[in-house]
């Protein structure tokens, strides 16, 4: 910052730029625009052909019957998608990824918030419980997820293992291919977590509200319970919008820890929507099929994105 | 924003039974959260019987012997190398591009700045199953499928997004008149760019690096797609086709789950106080 400044002190006071003569601006000016536009081009050009254009592709193949392989292929219209939205494997996948995708997305913004909350309250010693708070998100979902598909193994997995040496034999189960409970298991070891980011998150914003405020509710008799209703948690309706939101989108397309811990097993019972496009596009040979339902992905991102961010928005309040 | 001051200035009051209480809450919870980290660490210096006949036994010497098979007896260094390679060359071509990029909107601004804007924004709803068949497509017609180059330029589409996205917020704040200045005494444009405004998104930068170096280096996705049994994979991949085996080593895997969690860490550590600024920095203002 300090060698900005010096260099503004440095440079010679520019002519205000109505000064010049207009015609010379002008060709100035658009000779600007060229090289801003220059300047733009190599991004957007890789970023159009790796995001927009396969997009609109998928968007064309989802109104085929290709199989990912052959070179040829016919259009069906949105047979696909009668498809789609008539098979009950489809819906059983939108089903666990919105018990997965918003059950993760709430309960780890309550963990975080909570955890927070608690670093918030330390008045010693809070950079350091702050990063061992955060050490633990340093892991990846996918490592977590190897560790827990052998921890969870039915024959030598600790937990197995642990229950048996208690006398709980009763207790021990197929954690991963009982369909009762595999989807509670997978919920469990996404939100086996501290919240990492969203922590940091809550935490800034924790501080960032004054204290002043809190301390004349305090004064006019407000309880603690209170003081969080009526100031803390108004305050921190921007941050529960981004985290929200964040985890929502991360939500929608839970992967790693199905294609570990389950390949959306037993059966299909545990798929997700992002398992079974990657399922069905490259396992089955189903490419149409699979594009039609990344199509439906991307609405349903696409839309809750949209509307939840409209709904918190109009929560919170301009600080 | 208010700053912290108020807080700061009672600091110093002496340590009260309350925080007590949340140091040890604070404390016992890290430690159960790391329960899966912690379980591999232990039974990477056991071998596979060891940790099959006593799943909860605990090591009985610092044997590194697990460690030396991995990097004897798989792939996994070339992959590990492989993810380096796929982190440090994405990094290098979003630094290159996107900065630049973002700098290029807010100066063109007005209609078209916002339409780009907008443009490389939507990619953040864009989830990578969406692109992803028409990609390995392309990918194969061009000869680039089953490349580290692939992987890279896959990667690019989902960062450069989220980077225009920061890069822009913050642009917005740096005043013109510098870069003018710069221009009238004759720097070139590209100059001016890369030896005024690209040092003075530092703050910006180092974020932006550190939260995508660890999201490249964690992903799992993309390299899955895109890599075949051709390639060693990157670190993820390898571990992933390790388990995927009938009889896969145990002790092995919890070996290369810890190796690919250390670098993960070292980053933290170098950076942590970036870390916990570019979190705020991209968040807070939403």
């Amino acid at each position: 910052m300090t060698d900005q400044q010096v260099l503004v002190k440095a440079l010679p006071a520019e002519p205000p730029p109505a000064a010049l003569p207009a015609p010379g601006r002008r060709r100035r000016f658009d000779r600007q625009r060229v090289a801003m536009l220059l300047f733009i081009a190599p991004a957007a050009i890789l970023y159009a052909l790796m995001m927009i254009v396969p997009s609109l592709q998928s968007i064309q193949l989802s109104l085929t019957n290709w199989d990912g392989i052959s070179p040829t292929f016919e259009y069906v219209g949105l047979r696909n998608y009668e498809d789609i939205l008539t098979a009950d494997r489809f819906w059983n996948a939108v089903r666990n990824t919105l018990v997965l995708g918003l059950g993760s997305a709430l309960i780890v913004n309550l963990i975080a918030l909570a955890v927070a909350m608690m670093l918030d309250k330390l008045h010693h010693a809070q950079g350091f419980f702050r990063t061992i708070v955060y050490l633990p998100a340093l892991v990846s979902g996918f490592i977590a997820a190897t560790i827990w598909k052998y921890v969870l193994n039915f024959n030598f997995g600790a937990v197995n293992a642990t229950l048996k040496s208690l006398g709980l034999d009763a207790q021990t189960r197929d954690w991963l291919g009982d369909h009762d409970i595999v989807i509670g298991v997978l919920l469990f070891i996404i939100c086996f977590t501290l919240g990492g980011n969203t922590t940091l998150i809550y935490l800034a914003n924790l501080q960032s509200v004054p204290q002043e405020l809190v301390e004349a509710a305090r004064i006019d008799g407000a309880s603690r319970a209170q003081v969080f209703r009526y100031v803390t948690w108004p305050m921190l309706a921007g941050a529960v919008t981004v985290n929200m939101t964040l985890m929502m989108i991360a939500g929608w397309t839970i992967f790693d820890q199905v294609m570990v811990l389950t390949l959306g097993g037993p059966g299909f019972v545990s798929e997700t929507m992002a398992f079974f496009i990657y399922k069905v596009g490259f396992g089955e040979y189903r490419a149409g099929y699979g594009s039609a339902a990344a199509v439906v992905l991307f609405i349903v991102v696409m839309a809750t994105t949209v509307i939840a961010n409209r709904y918190m928005r109009s929560r919170e309040i301009q600080a | 924003m208010t700053n912290v001051s108020s807080k700061r200035a009672k600091e110093r009051r002496r340590l009260t039974p309350g925080e007590v209480v949340v140091m040890a809450v604070l404390s016992i919870l890290v430690l159960a959260v790391s329960f899966p980290v912690l379980y591999a660490l232990l039974n990477s210096f056991r071998g596979y019987a060891d940790i099959t006949k006593d799943p909860m036994g605990l090591p009985t010497s610092l044997d590194f012997g697990n460690y030396v098979t991995l990097f004897q007896t798989t792939e996994y260094g070339e992959a590990l190398l492989n993810t380096l390679i796929i982190t440090v060359g994405t990094l290098a071509i979003l630094m290159a591009l996107v900065p630049m990029a973002a700098y290029g909107i807010e100066r063109v601004g007005g209609r078209t700045g916002r339409w780009i804007y907008l443009l490389f924004i939507a990619g953040l709803m864009i989830p990578f199953q969406v692109r992803m068949i028409p990609l390995v497509t392309s990918m194969n017609e061009i000869g680039l499928y089953s490349t580290l180059t692939s992987v890279m330029l896959v990667h690019f589409g989902g960062s450069a997004a989220f980077g225009v996205l920061l890069y822009c917020s913050f642009i917005k704040g740096v005043p013109r008149e510098i870069e003018e200045a710069a221009n009238m005494d004759g720097a070139g444009r590209l100059r001016t760019f890369w030896s005024i405004v690209f040092p003075m998104l530092l703050p910006v930068t180092s974020a932006f690096v550190i939260i995508q170096a660890l999201g490249l280096w964690n992903d799992f996705f993309i390299p899955l797609v895109f890599l075949d049994a051709s390639s060693a994979g990157t670190i993820n991949v390898a571990l992933s086709r390790m388990s995927g085996l009938m009889a896969s080593q145990w002790e092995l895997i919890y070996t290369g789950a810890i190796v690919a969690t250390v670098p993960s860490v070292l980053l933290f550590a170098a950076f942590q106080r970036y870390f916990i600024k570019g979190m705020s920095i991209g968040a807070v203002k939403g």
